[in-house]
């Protein structure tokens, strides 16, 4: 009887097991495609901040009210904490001349999205110093416990990008070597966005 | 004479010579010690010696030691770490952030003894530092240079050398079960430097007076820390071994798991009413954050200070 429900629970814990990581794929590959537009929108609005001022921003905790906000001048980054409604968060961003209105929209627009983290990551290629948009989202799923948190994470790049016959992102189009951010191997959402699921999320 | 034991093997293999070996070492090192009282001093240099030692070494020539560190990009990131000592990058998901805490000290203190070294083990593919030899594996001479992925570390070859020869030299108890550098073992536990380690290294190849608090596990019971660290900047640089996963992840978890993994620079700390201001170094940039001083205290697992030695002190 007891090697009879330790089988029970083994099957059960499998299927278990089995359903988180369906339905983790589940969510990378639908996700995009369910909230392309306000993932776009995102982009382009922080793309287009961070060229007068260099900034990324992290949510720091589950409920989505408290932000980490960093400023990154040409000497220092300088680490803000804020939670999203304060004024001192507004305060802030016009001493160090942000448009206001522009940063906090996009703040409540990564938090209607769950986007916990977004930035513009360096990155090389052949010798040459490029750069995409990082964003890392938290996905609502089953998760078992003591299992690491699983996040979702997007690259924007400004080029359109190489990928081998199964969607895996390449270096260039000459080095047939996959590309790692963050030691992680990226899939092809389209030529210019791709997804990965990682244990980090910045 | 040093270096030959090690070269034949028999150092490390036989125990009863290591042992005649290390005191006679000690007893040579006690005769010079009291013969000359200036043997024992922190070495120290200026960034204008390094710079005229850099211009007499433009024609370098290409090493067979490394084969993919060619000698124009590597005098390039040599300057670049001379001339803006702040810059060294441990690149992004790497096990270096030790190494490159470490590494503020020679480039700040004693950036010549720093590019001496750099050169002769380009040149020589050996050499030593300190009381340290270093005679990198072959592994870890090849894979010098072709690092990709890790940002600007991409493009610092020196950079790569140095990481890779520190890992490759120093072990730890973190790197009992990974010794033999393989292809991408920077991001794993070959890399790894634990708070002994990173000590040891300080002391063996800069010669300063190092005092350390704390462990990889416990944090230092210290009561007040902005006091504390206050008090040490004054004295010395100081570094940290802090838990940069709380630092960043927060409340992400409900289980938080409290191990400390990353070595900054500790610069600057300051009271902003309730909270503490603490500037610090990692990744090749400056930061400012304010935290709360029971979070600081949570974070904060090792704290060490490497004081010079001068012959004032003694």
């Amino acid at each position: 009887m007891p090697n009879k429900s330790a089988k029970l629970g083994l099957i059960v814990y499998c299927s278990v097991l089995l359903w988180s990581c369906t339905s983790m794929k589940k969510f990378s590959s639908n996700y995009f495609y369910e909230n392309e537009q306000t993932l776009t929108t995102i982009e382009q609005s922080y793309k287009k901040l961070y060229q007068d001022n260099q900034f990324s921003v992290a949510f720091t905790d589950r409920t989505f009210n408290n932000i980490s906000f960093e400023i990154i001048t040409d000497s220092i980054k300088l680490i803000y904490e804020f939670e999203v409604t304060e004024t001192r968060l507004q305060d802030t961003l016009v001493k160090y001349k942000f448009p206001v209105k522009e940063v906090t929209g996009l703040i409540m627009q990564m938090r209607a999205v769950k986007c916990i983290w977004i930035n513009n990551l360096d990155y090389y290629s052949n010798q040459q110093k490029r750069s995409l948009v990082y964003m890392s989202f938290r996905p609502v799923t089953f998760r078992l416990p003591f299992n690491n948190e699983k996040y979702y994470t997007l690259t924007f790049y400004a080029q359109p990008q190489y990928f081998d016959s199964e969607g895996r992102l390449f270096a260039t189009r000459q080095l047939r070597k996959h590309r790692k951010i963050n030691d992680e191997i990226f899939r092809r959402i389209n030529d210019r966005v791709c997804y990965t699921v990682s244990e980090r999320f910045r | 004479m040093v270096s030959l034991f090690y070269k034949t093997g028999k150092f490390i293999r036989s125990p009863v010579l290591h042992m005649l070996i290390f005191l006679m070492l000690g007893s040579i090192a006690h005769v010079f010690a009291n013969e000359n009282p200036l043997a024992d001093t922190t070495p120290l240099s200026t960034k204008k010696q390094a710079l005229i030692y850099l211009e007499k070494n433009k024609e370098l020539a290409a090493s067979t030691f490394w084969p993919n560190v060619p000698p124009v990009f590597f005098l390039q990131n040599l300057k670049k770490n001379i001339d803006n000592p702040l810059s060294i990058y441990e690149g992004i998901s790497t096990n270096f952030c030790g190494y490159a805490a470490f590494s503020y000290l020679p480039l700040h203190d004693d950036p010549l003894g720093y590019l001496t070294f750099m050169i002769q083990l380009y040149r020589n593919g050996k050499a030593i530092y300190g009381k340290e030899y270093f005679e990198p594996s072959k592994e870890v001479k090849l894979a010098a240079g072709t690092l990709s992925f890790k940002g600007e570390l991409d493009i610092r070859p020196a950079d790569q050398l140095w990481f890779l020869a520190l890992a490759d030299h120093f072990k730890g108890y973190l790197n009992f079960f990974d010794k033999q550098y393989h292809t991408g073992d920077e991001n794993k536990l070959w890399a790894c430097v634990n708070f002994a380690k990173f000590n040891r290294m300080v002391r063996n190849l800069f010669n300063y007076q190092v005092s350390a608090i704390g462990s990889d596990l416990f944090r230092p019971g210290i009561r007040d820390m902005y006091e504390y660290l206050a008090n040490k900047l004054q004295t010395g640089t100081v570094a940290l071994l802090v838990n940069n996963v709380e630092l960043f992840k927060r409340n992400h978890n409900r289980l938080k798991v409290g191990i400390p993994s990353h070595f900054i620079i500790l610069l600057d700390v300051e009271e902003v009413n309730d909270k503490i201001a603490i500037t610090y170094w990692d990744y090749g940039f400056k930061s400012r954050q304010l935290l709360s001083a029971s979070f600081l205290g949570k974070i904060i697992f090792g704290i060490t200070t490497a004081v010079k030695k001068t012959t004032h002190a003694q």
